[in-house]
């Protein structure tokens, strides 16, 4: 007889990239399952390389890694061919660390980043062979949570948790995992567990609450238990200095997303671009200390041999004393070869001389993201900067030396016209020719343009998304214009699923049948453009008789219930509302005019 | 400047990765070592590192070579000790020593490579023909031309190329052994081109055809590599 490790074994040298699976990395924290109270299992539903490029991820490892009583392990969405691997064998989906089941951990969170994960996400449940919905699952079952930025609105996957965790996790985590195993220990049945879990901070159950229809149409939650919340709270961490931050983090084999040391200068946003959903569920903005940074960066270098250690937060450059920081850095890490990098950078002449400083080496290219072609149009989205700026920024770069460049638009932005659309190729041309004049060598232009999708808990939610004949009508305008400039280079987003990324950003628990349906139908990786099937959801969509148009196409009220208006995300509705008319208003009169009298 | 050699072994717990992988490994442990590290000039700098010849993946090793340069006198013992606090389970470290500065690059001494592969059937009840294994070798190795597919460029045209002379020796191994039947494959291997062991063996079980079990997996193990001195080829180890 064969044991199930040595079956493990076997199918991984089966699979293309073994080590998605194997674990065993610089820094892995591995304990003896018997000799802890409490296994929690981490689960990203995608693949190794992404999911290890979540700093999400090494941050929780550390929290609850730091307990010598409890462990916590990782487990990622197995490739196409582990999978076929897994279900031929009957094999149950196996942690990283220990390759012991996933369903034999008392708790299993899934990081819950982008939409188009929740195929994954019911495909892992079944690999595990858990059941997939709550009310199905035993008292020998694991406990299935949620967390990140999904789980502000988590209803499209609502039946399929147990509980959701709403906001920043890393100081709380240990002691809910820890209730939990005492509220076990007391020998409480699962359903009583929930009810008393539900009345900490940041936790919603989903299934204590019942949506209320009329006509087909959300009106409401009802409460089933009065220990759930009407409103439930996120969870902030007050203080990043002194909260957990892994110093030691896992450092992978294969190459990853991102495969450098990360150190956090803030979280939050004080930018507030309408359209962005971190820049309001991550608020406020909280600042670790230049000292503490420092000192966590010396010990990641030490700890990992890394040769890159990136500055990150959502707005870097908006940290107070970010050159001083950088200037630190350089004297104390340039000596070992070890780079720094500055991943978001605005469109201003700050920036590029920050990004002047980090590049000694050859200069390639910069990014930024302007999202809208027009002053007007920048301004409905809260994207204040103006056509001089960028010149100015972009001279400034010139002259610094570098090669080339790679903007980011969004087309389909609340107010926008066909203009607008048409505005982003005259601007690229005008940079064209600005570069031109400046400068003989030849600049590279990249131009990504994905799709405006409406996000809960931003002053757009209610905002419908454009169409998909007219999104295709817009994209070829575009291709067909950039195809006259040479030089710049023109790349999109599948209309397809940014649709069904609107579809669950606004979605209600009618959505749960249908991702059950589509994963049956074999989707996975939707967020994979080579694995995305349009034509697969559409028809569980049809089979399920649920209308998809009704959550990404329609203009929701101002006063009408959100599924996810008993979530707070920390910013009242009564900001969102005064934002998105504040926006209206910026429109130009005529439209705003019109729009108006949707309300 | 001290340029020093070192010789290790790699075991199945780390069997799975890739040579880049492993580059990667070496150079970010080195980095945590603290040891006093020679760096590449340019804008790019990188670890004056090398390893002597690429590792398949899912392969074994029992005697692999790298080699570095410090830009301090550096005992090899210390050496030796540093970096082995640095390298997780699977790699272990086996001896280094001080090498001629000028000497040529580590990677372009290795010629060849001897591997050891040894069956594993996965259904205990299928059992093993020593004899159909032995005649499909003597078929494979009297053919003239076995064509491998080359790594091919986006766009262009498949191309293969004969790898039959990169087969200097293949054959069984008759000593005792814990596995139903074991290879020998003493394959050429470096810059002037090569054969991976894999290819080897699925070309192996071509011949069998039918014949073979329908369960098993061959366990690669590289035994070691070879250097050329004047025409034969000596381990690489005996010139160090």
């Amino acid at each position: 007889m064969q044991t199930r490790e040595s079956k493990i074994k076997q199918l991984i040298e089966q699979v293309w990239k073994p080590a998605r699976y194997m674990g065993n990395e610089w820094n892995a924290v591995i304990k003896g399952h018997a000799g802890v109270d409490l296994r929690f299992a981490f689960a990203f539903p995608d693949l190794y390389e992404v999911g290890m490029s979540n700093q999400g991820l090494k941050i929780l490892y550390e929290s609850v890694n730091r307990h010598p009583d409890m462990l916590m392990e990782r487990v990622f969405s197995p490739a196409a061919d582990m999978e076929d691997c897994l279900r031929n064998s009957n094999l149950p989906l196996f942690a990283l660390e220990s390759h012991k089941p996933v369903r034999d951990f008392d708790v299993v969170g899934f990081s819950l980043q982008y939409e188009l994960s929740y195929s994954n996400v019911l495909n892992m449940l079944d690999l595990a062979k858990i059941p997939l919905y709550s009310e199905q699952r035993s008292e020998t079952d694991p406990l299935v949570i949620g967390g990140g930025p999904c789980a502000f609105n988590p209803e499209p996957l609502a039946p399929f948790f147990d509980l959701f965790f709403l906001g920043e996790a890393e100081e709380c985590l240990p002691e809910v995992l820890s209730l939990y195993k005492d509220l076990r220990q007391q020998g409480h049945p699962r359903q009583e567990i929930l009810a008393r879990l539900a009345s900490q901070e940041g936790i919603y159950v989903p299934s204590l609450y019942c949506p209320v229809y009329s006509d087909s149409n959300f009106c409401g939650m009802k409460r089933l238990d009065s220990r759930a919340p009407e409103m439930v709270n996120k969870k902030l961490v007050e203080e990043l200095d002194t909260a957990p931050y892994p110093t030691a983090p896992l450092v992978s084999y294969i190459q990853t997303v991102h495969d450098r040391a990360v150190i956090e200068l803030f979280r939050g946003c004080s930018r507030g671009c309408r359209f962005c959903q971190a820049g309001y569920i991550f608020r406020p903005v909280r600042r670790r200390s230049r000292e503490q940074l420092f000192e966590t960066a010396r010990q990641l270098i030490n700890n990992t041999g890394y040769e890159e250690l990136s500055l990150v937060s959502l707005s870097s450059t908006d940290y107070p004393q970010l050159e001083r920081l950088i200037n630190d850095l350089d004297r104390e890490l340039s000596q070992e070869r070890v780079k720094c990098s500055l991943p978001s950078l605005r469109l201003d002449s700050y920036s590029i001389k920050l990004a002047d400083k980090l590049h000694q080496g050859k200069k390639s290219n910069l990014t930024f993201a302007p999202e809208a072609a027009t002053e007007r149009l920048r301004k409905v989205i809260r994207k204040n900067i103006s056509e001089e700026e960028i010149l100015t920024a972009l001279s400034d770069a010139i002259d610094a030396g570098w090669q080339g460049f790679k903007f980011y638009f969004m087309i389909g932005l609340p107010g926008e016209e066909e203009a607008d659309v048409e505005e982003i190729v005259n601007l690229c041309g005008r940079l064209r020719q600005h570069f031109k004049q400046k400068t003989k060598r030849k600049i590279t232009i990249n131009v990504s343009v994905s799709t405006f999708v409406p996000k809960a808990h931003t002053p757009f939610q209610w905002e419908p998304q454009l169409t998909m004949p007219e999104v295709h009508k817009r994209q070829e305008i575009l291709r067909k214009s950039f195809k006259k400039l040479p030089g710049v280079d023109y790349s999109w987003h599948d209309a397809g699923s940014s649709f069904l990324e609107a579809v669950f950003a606004r979605g209600d628990r009618s959505l749960a049948p249908v991702i059950e349906r589509a994963w049956q139908l074999g989707c996975r990786f939707d967020g994979w453009s080579e694995h995305f099937s349009f034509d697969l959801w559409q028809e569980a969509f049809r089979e399920m008789e649920v209308d998809a148009e009704h959550y990404a196409y329609r203009r929701f009220a101002h006063e009408e219930y959100l599924p996810w208006d008993h979530l707070h995300c920390g910013v009242d509705k009564e900001i969102l509302i005064r934002e998105h008319q504040k926006s209206l208003e910026q429109r130009t009169p005529e439209e705003a005019a019109h729009d108006q009298d949707l309300f | 400047m001290t340029r020093i050699c070192f010789r290790f072994v790699r075991k199945e717990q780390l069997k799975h990765i890739s040579h880049l992988d492993m580059m990667r490994l070496f150079q970010r442990a080195l980095r945590r070592s603290g040891l006093p590290l020679a760096f590449s000039e340019g804008y790019n700098p990188h670890i004056r590192f090398n390893l002597a010849a690429p590792l398949p993946v899912n392969v074994t090793a029992e005697e692999e070579f790298g080699e570095v340069f410090l830009t301090e006198k550096t005992d090899p013992k210390n050496f030796l000790g540093t970096l082995a606090r640095q390298l997780p389970e699977g790699v272990e470290l086996a001896g280094a020593f001080v090498e001629d500065e000028h000497a040529p690059a580590l990677p372009s001494r290795v010629v060849a490579a001897l591997y050891r592969a040894s069956l594993i059937i996965l259904d205990e009840s299928e059992t093993v023909d020593y004899e159909l294994y032995r005649e499909a070798l003597e078929r494979l190795l009297s053919k003239e031309e076995i064509l491998a597919p080359r790594a091919r460029k986006k766009g262009k045209k498949q191309t293969y190329v004969n790898v039959r002379p990169y087969i200097i020796e293949a054959y069984m191994n008759n000593q005792e052994s814990e596995y139903p039947l074991e290879l020998n494959l003493l394959l050429q291997t470096g810059s002037q081109g090569g054969v991976a062991p894999g290819f080897v063996l699925e070309q192996l079980e071509h011949e069998l055809g039918e014949d073979r079990p329908s369960q098993a997996n061959w366990k690669l193990h590289r035994v070691r590599l070879y250097r050329d001195v004047n025409g034969s080829l000596e381990p690489l180890s005996e010139g160090m």
